[in-house]
Parts: structure tokens; C-alpha cells; sequence
């Protein structure tokens, strides 16, 4: 197949992942709720129920604060660009979205980086207590995770030898014994804490909550209203779709389309959405179990996949 | 001259300026010390009158008059100016008293003599025999810089240094070119007439010239 | 005109307009003095042009400018890359001056020094012999100084921070005034190549000596943890755009110093130095991000950030002289390209912060953080320049930060093997104390952002503010446009990085990057599309924000009170100061900042019950100046105060010294033959 044909298949397929973790986002949410309220012995909401929430969204007025300037309603679209711009060029569905060759691991956690700080600032634009107080608690969090972070991307980039995601899903594909050594498992490990941090789930902060003495997240988006709020819980749906479709294409990347046509991609889909949801699931039986962390044991937690990354690397190293 | 009268008399004018400073710590008036400045000035200035004439050097006899009209006449005249305002001053009691010092002064000058050893081997000339005299000379007028209190006495002390390196410079080298010589009595010329100066300050700020009541500086 | 030429007439007018400033009436001085230095600045860059792009170095020798030693010269493709950087930042900071200049920048004194300062920077890289660059380097401490000075008169902090600065730069410079003098002593010249040409048959002792000395030296001045106490004094101190000549060219020449001892001279060295340099570098940037994220004064937290940025940059520098130790050569020079990159980065968005910093202090009469707020909407132009400047320090891309961020990172990934158990347990280590800055530098930036900017304003200065000058804002928003460009498309200015490196690197065949717009590592796997990404970015941005117009009932939002627990009013006091929103980060590390917190409850007069008011003050410390710097200062002190025994003012005990001295000294003579 020549290169036009190429490039037609990959944009095709990062299409297809932006839409996938958009749409899938919401679902996944969606059924993670159920299945929380059916193991608390609830019915709960439809499984489609954040769809209908993000229409009803998109009808109402927008509002804003009247100290905020216009820092205030482009938060929320940058964060959801930027993730659907990381979404497009992950390997989620194929190892050969559009711009996989700039595709890095580091460029995605800094792209995600940029959805979160501008967020934090619109918290702050706000003017209210709820707003520094959420900003505050999101970016300390947010610090204390990365170091945690880039040392799982260094042990990860071990094995392949370049920090490209493509090029570590297709080694891991290469090898799939490499996905049980110590160094890997550690890694991944301290990658889950990670993402159950950056994505604001428990026992990190608890997406449900609105009691001031909980909130991180919540506390940061409080004044959002209408098409803003919409954007916004799309924005973070997608956020913890990609991070935890970016986790299962590192643990078990069986199924990705390695080939540029679009039965592969197809498959490709198919197979993220059915890993995306186990992984999903498992997640929110979890957080049926857990308890909020208080703020201040959080150091401790994100400390602790710290060393669980630095032991990824280090054996790494033992084991050369 | 002959060869033995050259080193007698060469002899005898060093030794006077040695004695003269040993003598400054004996008198206790401050206008006998500076008399007796005023009689080393003349046995420097006869000293190197000697040794010009021996080596019929004109500079050094020129540089001999010199010395005759800057230290015995005219630094000792302006010393006394200080001293008229004070008729009856004398030296208070000293910091070390007087047998003392010169037990001092026997020390410093055996010192002296044990220093010079080497140097007088390098220079075998009668005049070379007498360094150790010029190094004496200054080591007691340093000494009495150090245990006199009055600020004039302390003046009169710098002088008695400087005559003592002025003998051994004459004795060592046969003098110091003119040059060197002008430049220098300039420099002591010019420090005492700024010390004449402090000490007339010191006396109106503190009413006498006991330089031990001038502590500001303590704290 | 030979690029000589241009280097000799550059020298020539940036001194006509320190002496123009000094002569000319106040009105025009600081104006006058600023075209002249832009001229100066166009032809020392124009001149550093030629020498990157056509490779060949640039030689001036004058015997008699200097007696017994003469001026060298010599602008190789290493010292022309920093003089670009310096006029980088030169020509905004001046630009920026012109309309600051009430704030002491008028007086004949700084109207002088500042064109005599720029100049001095410009030539401190072309340096080519140890007078030359002692000379110029001493010129660059004294001036700088005069400028911290400026406004001493009203306030006593100032004189403080002038005389902390003073001494710890001289210590440097007594440091690297003797590693020279050892070096020049075994070579029998003083000119950086004949040093470099004998400095191979040294002792490996007297070379550690040398460089050990070089890098307290250098690192002094490049605001190294533990030498950077000056820093946070002297830069907040001095005025705007002094500070930010300070902080993006001074401190680059401190690490340019380090470059050049430690491989130009010294042509690399042992293991051991650079992994020194990794661990200062390691430290720096941890204790700097620490302390700036829990400073409320805008410019102290600029200048800690300072110490962070040039931590990053030893780290590439470390790991550059680690992989050359342990010959991996392409390694060695990606990871010296990683911080020059951070370096130039630093220049730039360092500057933009301080000169922004610089407009808001003029507007609104303060620089702490907790006076500030609501500056966004009163100075709109200046607020968004500084949100772009600070979210290119927190490397967010497609801006310049993050390019400079993943170089490093890719230079330390890639050296993760390199088969030396030191190294490969500093490289782990070094990426972890990256990525922890990177936080705190996220949550220094968003705190100054946040706090200043946004929301209400806290004291009356803030609410009366309004929006600086035009000149001020331009000189920012050059600053801010380098930034993007260089984020968007850094093969602009990666070419000339390269040859730089390779100037300093000549063992390594053709280097690590470019082609196109895209960059790409040659011989090691790491590609990164930097336009692709930012256009990407964009897109999705444009296409969003029209999808939202279009799919919302009404396009502009209506405004509406913010929510207040059910309160009716909502005041500036109820929302979050600086102090409190370093609180948490404080609060997790507690042991190393150590705040001194002090609260005061004042009752009412009548009866205990009912408090009037209450009072919390916060207080973070420097750590280093406290437990190192203080200590060593008490027990100078107490010495102090032991030798006053021996000068208890009398003239009699002064002079018995003097004689049982001489005394002494004749009887050892006669005794020892």
C-alpha cells in the first residue's frame, strides 16, 4: 500500500480513538457507576446516564463568575482539545495513529499537563475560597505525582530503548514475556497509583463528592455552568479513558492493529473498548472497598509508587 | 687620614650615637632628651663626614651636611616648640623603670652583636665592624618608642630609629645615594612635623601628652 | 565590516552609551542609553552570527588596553552562543527600562552602569585570557552591584541584600581567579588556549583542585545551591529589569564559566566532577522549586525559580560530562545541547517574568503576592504575557520549556545503561528531582498566576491599577514571542546549539538533532514534532471552541455571583493568598522549609469571649543561609570578639608588638643558620 493510503488508514484511526474515548468515556463512566450501585445494593442510573447529563449540559445557560475573565471558559476547551489531541496520537487503537512518530510518553503527560494547570488557574479566577482551595490541593498533588511518573516512563522506555509509545507497545508486542519481569510489573504498578491520582478518582479524591473538606477536583470546577460544565466532564471522562487505555496497551497490547488497514483498526477498536472496560470495571469494584484518603497521607501514597517505580528501574538494571 | 685614625675616630662617633640613645632612656626631662637627639644628630653627621672623607666621596659629605642641619638642628628646634608650652614637663614614670631599661637596652645591644655576625664577615672594612652599633642604636630607640608614655618622648623614639638605620646604612654601603638620603630625611622631616601637630591636639584634647589616657579605640 | 570589526565597534558603543547615560540630561538619559545599547547588542549578535554559521572564531589581541597583559579576544562558537543570549535578553530588558525609569534607573549612576553592564556581558564570553576575563568578570560584579544598589537609599533590606552579594561574589571570584592563576602557572602564558594546551600534563590532583575551584566560583555566580544565597536577596532588590539581565545572562555565564573550565580547558575530567555537578544541580533544582513554591513575594519566587532553572541546566551538564567520561560520546553532546537549550529557555522566559514582575510593581506599588490580585482585567496585556511567560516555565507545550524539558529527558533516558553503577543510579535520581521541580515549579507559577492575576484584589494599590506603558508591554511581549517561536519551531536556533557543542565536543561526529522542523535524535530513538503537536493544538482549540458556540443556546456567558455557601458577599478577603496556597506544599515538607509561624489573638477589651482580632504570620527562611551560612558568621563573630583582647586601645601595648616582634624574628635568624 503507498504512503497516501498510509496516512488516509492512520488518520482514520486516530479519528476513531478520539471518538472512542470521548464517547466510550462517558460510557465508561457510566458503567462504572452502575456497577458501584449495584454492589452497594442500589439500582443506580442508566449506563448512559453521563450522555444525557452532558446533553442536558450543553442545553442549559452559561454562566460565569464576575471577577473571571476569560481565563474562565477557555479552560474547559483546552482541557478537552489537548486530550483529544493526546487521544489521536496514542496508540490505542494502532500502533500508527497520525503523528505517531512525535508521539512520545513524555509529550502526552505534559499535553495532559496543560489541561490540568489551566484548570487550576480557572478555579482561581473564580474568586472564591473553593476555587484556591481546589486549585491548591489539585497542583500539590499533581507535583508530588510526577516524580513518581517520569521515573515509570524511564522504566517503561527501558526496555525499547526510546520513550515513543509506539515503539514500547510494539517491543512489548515483540516480546510479551518482557510484561512479567519485576521491572515491568513494578512499573505498571506505580503507573495505575498515577493515573488513579491524575484522573481524581479514590482513593486520591472522590469525583461524587461536594463537601468542602473532600473535594480537590470539584472544588476546582464548582462555578462551571451549562456547555462549560459539559465540556469539562467530557474532558475528564476522556482523561481517564486514554490513561487507562494507554495502562491496558502496556500490560496486554494483544489486539492493537499493527498493520495500516482498516479490518486491523477495526479489531483494534473493538479489542481497546473490551480491555478498557475490564480494567474499568476492576477500578470501580475497587473504589466500593476504599476510602477516601485524607489530603495529607496522600505524600505517603504518591511516595510510595515512587519507590515502586525506582524499584522498576533498578531491577531493570540488576537484571541486564 | 691614616688607616688607624680612620677607624678610631669612625670608632668613637659611632659609639656616641649608640650611647646618646642608651642615654635617652637614663634622662628624665623632656629637654635633655631632646639635647641629647640633638648630640646624635652631630656624631651621625661626623660619621659620615669620616667616611667621606676617607673615600673622598663628595656626595657623602654633602649628605653629611645635610644630616648636620636636618637631625641636630632643625627637627630638635622643632620638637622644642612642642615642649615650650610645657615648661616643666618631664617624663612620668616610665613604663619599665630606668635600671631596668638599660638592663634592656645591654640586652638588645648583645642581640644586636649576635645578628650581625654574618653580616660584618661580608664586609670586612672597619666600617663594617661597626654595624652592629647602627643596629643597636636602633633596636634601644624602638625600645624607648615602646616604654615611654609621653607622645614626645614616642617622637623622639622614631628619631632614634631612624639615626640607627642612617649609621648602619652610612657604615654598610659607605653611604646612600643623595637622592635616597634627601628623600628619606624628607619623610622624617614631614612625620614629625605631623606628630608635632598630634601632640599639640593630644594636649589640648587630654591636657597632657600621656599617651596612655588616649584608650578611645578600646570597645 | 569583519566580524572582529563588529566585535571592537560594539565594545566601542556600549561604552559611548555608559558614558552618553552619564552626561546626558535625566530626560533622555535612560532612552538615549537604550538605542545605543540595542546598537551595541545588533552587532556583537550579528558578530556571533557569523562566527555559528560560518564556524571560524574571532581573534582580537591589543597590548595596550591592559598593561602587562593586554586584551585577547577570542569569540569561539561556545562564547558567541551566549552572547546571543545575552542579547536577547539585553534588548527588552532596556527597551523595558525606558519606561521604568522613575523607579531609580534615572539617576546618573544607573543610567551609566546599566549600558556598561550590558556591554561587559556581551564581552565576558569572547574573553580569551585569564586578565581579560578576570577584568571583565570583576567589571560585571561591580556594576551589577552598583544596579542592585540603585535604590539603597530607602531601604535598608536593599543595603543587606548589596552586601551579601558583594562578599559572596568575591569569594567567587577569589576562587576562580586562583584556579586560573594554578592553571596559568603551569602553562607559562595566560591565554585560554596555551591553558588548555598545558593543562593536560597537570597532576590529577591539581586539576580536581582547579575545577573544584572553578565550580564554586561559577556556581556562586550562577546562584548554586549552597552559594545562592545572594540570589533572593539582590535580584528582588534590584530593579526590574536589572533583575532580569541578572537572572537570564548573568547566571548563564556562571554555568558558560563552568563549561569552560571544566571542558574546554580542562578537556573533560574525571568521573567524579560531573557527577558532583549532576548532584549540586540535582539539589539546586529541588531546593529552588521548594522555595519559590512557598515564597509570596513575586520576585523572590522568580529568583529561587532561578536556582531551580540553572539546577536543570547542571543536570544536562552533569550527565553530558558523565557520558563523556564514560565515552558515549553522542550522548555527551545531546546532553550539553539539553543545557544550553535550558539555558537559553531560561533567558528568555526568566526575563519576560521579571520584566512583567517589573510592570506590576510599577502599577501597583508592591511586589507581594498577597497584596496582589485581579491584575488580569486592569492590565490586561501585561497579565496575559505573564500567564504565557509562566506557562512556558512550567514547560507546558507547544511553548519553549518543553522542548528544553525533554531534551534533558532524553539525554538522561538514553544514558540509562551506560554501564557505570554511579551513573546509572544518578540517572533514575536526576529524573525523579526533574520531575519533582517540574511540580513545584507548576505550583509556584499557578500560585503566582492564580494569586496575582486572577480574582479580586486584595489591597488598594492592586485595585488601582492600570495597564504600564507601551514600551514596557512590548519589550514583555518580545520576550513572550521568542518564547513561542522557539517552542513552536526551535530548529531555528538548534543548528547553532549544535555548533556550539561541537566546538566544545570535537571528538563527536555530526550531532544529535534537526532536520526540518521536527526533531529528531540521530543514533538514538527519540522523535519529537513539536509544529505538528502545536497545530494540532490549535486546531482542536478553534474547532472546539466553535462547536461550543455553536451547540450553546446563548454565546456569551451571563454573568452571575460566584457560589458562597450561601453568604451574600463575597469579598476579596474570603479568597485564597499566596501563603495559603502554598500551604499544603509546605505542609509535606515541613522538615526541610521549617516555617516560623506565628499566631496572635487579640480580645476585645470588654470580656475575653469575643476576639477582636487575629493575627497568622508565615515565614519561610532560606534553609541553607539558616544552617550553613549563619553558624559560620556567629562563630566569625565570636572570633571576632576573642581577638579584641589583643587591641585594647592602648598605643604602649600596639607598639610592644611591633617590638617583640622584630625581637623575635632577629633571635630565630641568629638561632636558625
Amino acid at each position: 500500500m503507498n504512503a497516501g493510503s498510509h496516512t488516509v488508514v492512520a488518520v482514520i484511526a486516530s479519528c476513531s480513538q478520539v471518538v472512542a474515548v470521548a464517547v466510550g468515556g462517558l460510557v465508561l463512566i457510566g458503567l462504572m457507576r452502575k456497577v458501584r450501585a449495584h454492589l452497594e445494593g442500589r439500582v443506580g442510573a442508566p449506563i448512559l446516564q453521563p450522555m444525557f447529563d452532558v446533553r442536558k449540559l450543553f442545553r442549559k445557560e452559561r454562566l460565569r463568575p464576575d471577577q473571571a475573565t476569560w481565563i474562565f471558559p477557555l479552560a474547559p476547551v483546552v482541557l478537552v482539545a489537548t486530550v483529544a489531541v493526546a487521544a489521536a496520537i496514542t496508540p490505542l487503537v494502532t500502533t500508527g495513529p497520525a503523528l505517531s512518530t512525535g508521539s512520545d510518553f513524555f509529550a502526552l503527560v505534559y499535553l495532559l499537563l496543560v489541561g490540568s494547570t489551566l484548570l487550576a488557574l480557572a478555579g482561581m479566577d473564580a474568586g472564591t475560597a473553593f476555587g484556591g482551595m481546589g486549585s491548591s490541593r489539585a497542583v500539590t498533588i499533581g507535583a508530588l505525582a510526577e516524580p513518581a511518573l517520569l521515573v515509570t516512563i524511564l522504566a517503561l522506555s527501558a526496555t525499547a530503548h526510546s520513550s515513543n509509545l509506539p515503539a514500547i507497545v510494539r517491543a512489548t508486542l515483540a516480546d510479551p514475556g518482557s510484561v512479567a519481569t519485576p521491572q515491568r510489573l513494578f512499573a505498571l504498578g506505580a503507573l495505575l497509583v498515577v493515573i488513579v491520582a491524575e484522573s481524581g478518582r479514590l482513593p486520591v479524591d472522590n469525583p461524587a463528592t461536594h463537601l468542602e473538606l473532600t473535594m480537590v477536583h470539584e472544588a476546582m470546577i464548582l462555578e462551571y455552568a451549562g456547555p462549560d460544565l459539559a465540556f469539562v466532564t467530557v474532558g475528564e471522562a476522556m482523561r481517564l479513558t486514554l490513561l487507562l487505555g494507554v495502562f491496558v496497551n502496556l500490560v496486554a497490547p494483544w489486539g492493537i492493529a499493527t498493520t495500516t488497514n482498516v479490518a486491523a483498526v477495526a479489531v483494534g477498536l473493538v479489542t481497546l473498548v473490551a480491555k478498557v472496560a475490564v480494567v474499568g470495571l476492576a477500578l470501580a469494584v475497587f473504589e466500593v472497598f476504599t476510602a477516601k484518603l485524607r489530603l495529607f497521607r496522600l505524600p505517603e501514597l504518591l511516595a510510595g509508587a515512587f519507590v515502586l517505580a525506582l524499584l522498576g528501574v533498578v531491577s531493570g538494571l540488576v537484571v541486564k | 687620614m691614616s688607616a688607624s685614625t680612620y677607624a678610631s675616630v669612625l670608632g668613637l662617633t659611632a659609639a656616641v650615637v649608640l650611647l646618646c640613645a642608651v642615654v635617652t632612656l637614663w634622662r628624665r626631662t623632656l629637654r635633655a632628651i631632646i639635647r641629647v637627639l640633638a648630640v646624635q644628630g652631630l656624631a651621625l653627621a661626623c660619621v659620615a663626614m669620616v667616611v667621606g672623607l676617607r673615600r673622598h666621596d663628595t656626595g657623602l659629605i654633602v649628605v653629611a651636611v645635610l644630616v648636620l642641619a636636618a637631625k641636630a638642628i632643625v627637627v630638635p628646634m622643632l620638637i622644642t616648640r612642642v615642649v615650650r608650652h610645657d615648661p616643666a614637663s618631664r617624663e612620668t614614670q616610665p613604663l619599665v623603670n630606668v635600671p631596668a631599661s638599660l638592663v634592656a637596652a645591654g640586652a638588645l645591644t648583645i642581640l644586636a652583636f649576635a645578628v650581625t655576625r654574618s653580616v660584618t664577615a661580608l664586609v670586612p672594612t672597619p666600617a663594617g665592624r661597626l654595624i652592629p652599633l647602627g643596629l643597636a642604636a636602633m633596636l634601644v630607640g624602638f625600645f624607648a618608642l615602646v616604654t615611654r608614655r609621653k607622645a614626645v618622648s614616642q617622637i623622639v623614639g622614631i628619631l632614634l630609629v631612624d639615626n640607627g638605620v642612617a649609621l648602619v646604612a652610612f657604615l654598610a654601603t659607605a653611604g646612600v645615594p643623595l637622592i635616597v638620603e634627601l628623600g628619606a630625611s624628607l619623610d622624617v622631616l614631614l612625620a614629625v612635623v605631623v606628630l608635632q601637630v598630634l601632640a599639640a591636639r593630644l594636649r589640648s584634647l587630654l591636657g597632657s601628652f600621656d599617651l596612655d589616657r588616649l584608650t578611645e579605640l578600646h570597645d | 565590516m569583519t566580524a572582529a570589526s563588529l566585535v571592537v565597534s560594539g565594545a566601542v558603543l556600549g561604552l559611548t552609551a555608559g558614558v552618553g547615560g552619564a552626561t546626558l540630561p535625566r530626560r533622555s538619559r535612560v532612552a538615549v542609553g537604550a538605542v545605543l545599547v540595542w546598537g551595541a547588542c545588533a552587532l556583537e549578535a550579528v558578530a556571533a552570527i557569523h562566527v555559528l554559521v560560518s564556524g571560524h572564531r574571532v581573534v582580537l589581541h591589543s597590548a595596550e588596553l591592559l598593561p602587562f597583559t593586554g586584551v585577547n579576544l577570542v569569540l569561539t562558537p561556545l562564547g558567541a552562543f551566549f552572547v546571543l543570549l545575552v542579547a536577547m535578553v539585553a534588548v527588552p530588558a532596556t527597551l523595558h527600562g525606558i519606561g521604568y525609569a522613575h523607579h531609580g534607573l534615572d539617576s546618573r549612576m544607573a543610567a551609566f552602569a546599566v549600558p556598561i553592564f550590558v556591554t561587559v556581558l556581551l564581552l565576558v564570553p569572547a574573553a580569551g585570557s585569564v586578565a581579560t576575563f578576570m577584568v571583565l568578570w570583576e567589571l560585571m560584579a561591580l556594576t551589577s552591584l552598583s544596579l542592585v544598589l540603585v535604590d539603597h537609599g530607602r531601604r535598608e533590606a536593599t543595603r543587606s541584600a548589596g552586601t551579601w552579594y558583594a562578599v559572596i561574589t568575591h569569594i567567587g571570584a577569589a576562587a576562580i581567579l586562583t584556579a586560573f592563576l594554578i592553571l596559568a602557572a603551569h602553562s607559562g602564558g595566560q591565554s585560554f588556549a596555551a591553558l588548555r594546551l598545558h593543562a593536560r600534563h597537570l597532576a590529577p590532583v591539581v586539576r580536581a583542585l582547579v575545577f573544584v575551584l572553578a565550580l564554586v566560583g561559577f556556581g556562586s555566580k550562577a546562584g548554586v545551591v549552597p552559594f545562592h544565597v545572594w540570589l533572593p536577596k539582590a535580584h528582588p532588590e534590584a530593579p526590574s529589569p536589572v533583575s532580569a539581565l541578572m537572572s537570564g545572562a548573568m547566571v548563564a555565564l556562571g554555568v558558560y564559566g563552568i563549561i569552560l573550565v571544566g571542558d574546554v580547558i580542562l578537556g573533560g575530567g574525571s568521573l567524579w566532577w560531573w557527577l558532583v555537578v549532576l548532584a549540586l544541580g540535582a539539589v539546586s533544582a529541588l531546593f529552588g522549586s521548594l522555595h519559590a513554591a512557598s515564597s509570596t513575594d513575586m520576585k523572590r519566587l522568580l529568583a529561587y525559580s532561578t536556582t531551580d532553572n540553572v539546577g536543570l541546566a547542571l543536570i544536562g551538564l552533569g550527565a553530558s560530562g558523565l557520558f563523556d567520561a564514560t565515552r558515549h560520546p553522542q550522548l555527551a553532546a545531546l546532553g550539553l545541547v539539553a543545557a544550553l537549550v535550558l539555558l537559553l529557555n531560561h533567558a528568555a522566559f526568566k526575563g519576560a517574568l521579571f520584566l512583567s514582575a517589573g510592570s506590576v510593581q510599577s502599577a501597583t506599588g508592591t511586589r507581594d503576592l498577597d497584596q496582589l490580585g485581579g491584575l488580569l482585567r486592569r492590565m490586561p496585556q501585561t497579565g496575559a504575557l505573564f500567564l504565557g511567560a509562566a506557562a512556558a516555565i512550567c514547560a507546558l507545550p507547544p511553548l519553549n520549556g518543553f522542548i528544553g524539558e525533554w531534551l534533558l529527558f532524553q539525554s538522561l533516558l538514553h544514558g540509562a545503561d551506560i554501564g557505570n553503577t554511579a551513573g546509572e543510579i544518578a540517572i533514575p535520581l536526576a529524573v525523579a528531582a526533574m520531575a519533582l521541580t517540574a511540580g513545584l515549579t507548576v505550583v509556584a507559577f499557578v500560585k503566582a498566576a492564580g494569586i496575582g492575576f486572577l480574582g479580586r484584589p486584595r489591597s488598594e494599590g492592586a485595585d488601582a491599577a492600570v495597564e504600564v506603558p507601551g514600551t514596557m508591554r512590548l519589550a514583555v511581549g518580545l520576550l513572550v514571542g521568542v518564547c513561542v517561536v522557539l517552542g513552536v519551531v526551535p530548529t531555528l536556533v538548534l543548528p547553532a546549539v549544535e555548533r556550539a557543542v561541537r566546538a566544545v565536543l570535537p571528538r563527536v561526529a555530526p550531532l544529535s538533532l534537526a532536520h526540518g522542523v521536527d526533531l529528531q535524535l540521530v543514533g538514538l530513538r527519540g522523535v519529537l514534532e513539536p509544529a505538528a503537536l502545536a497545530a494540532a493544538m490549535a486546531g482542536a482549540l478553534f474547532g472546539l471552541g466553535a462547536l461550543r458556540r455553536a451547540l450553546a443556546r446563548r454565546p456569551a456567558p451571563r454573568v452571575a455571583e460566584a457560589w458562597g455557601c450561601g453568604r451574600q458577599l463575597q469579598t476579596a478577603r474570603m479568597q485564597y493568598t499566596a501563603t495559603s496556597f502554598a500551604e499544603p506544599v509546605q505542609r509535606v515538607f515541613d522538615d526541610v522549609l521549617r516555617p516560623v509561624q506565628d499566631l496572635d489573638v487579640s480580645h476585645v477589651a470588654e470580656s475575653r469571649y469575643f476576639i477582636e482580632a487575629v493575627t497568622f504570620h508565615n515565614a519561610v527562611d532560606d534553609g541553607i543561609e539558616r544552617g550553613l551560612y549563619r553558624p559560620v558568621i556567629g562563630a566569625v563573630r565570636r572570633w571576632g570578639q576573642v581577638a579584641r583582647q589583643l587591641q585594647p586601645g592602648s598605643v604602649h601595648r600596639y607598639l610592644a608588638y611591633g617590638l617583640g616582634a622584630l625581637v623575635i624574628v632577629l633571635t630565630a635568624l641568629t638561632v636558625i643558620r
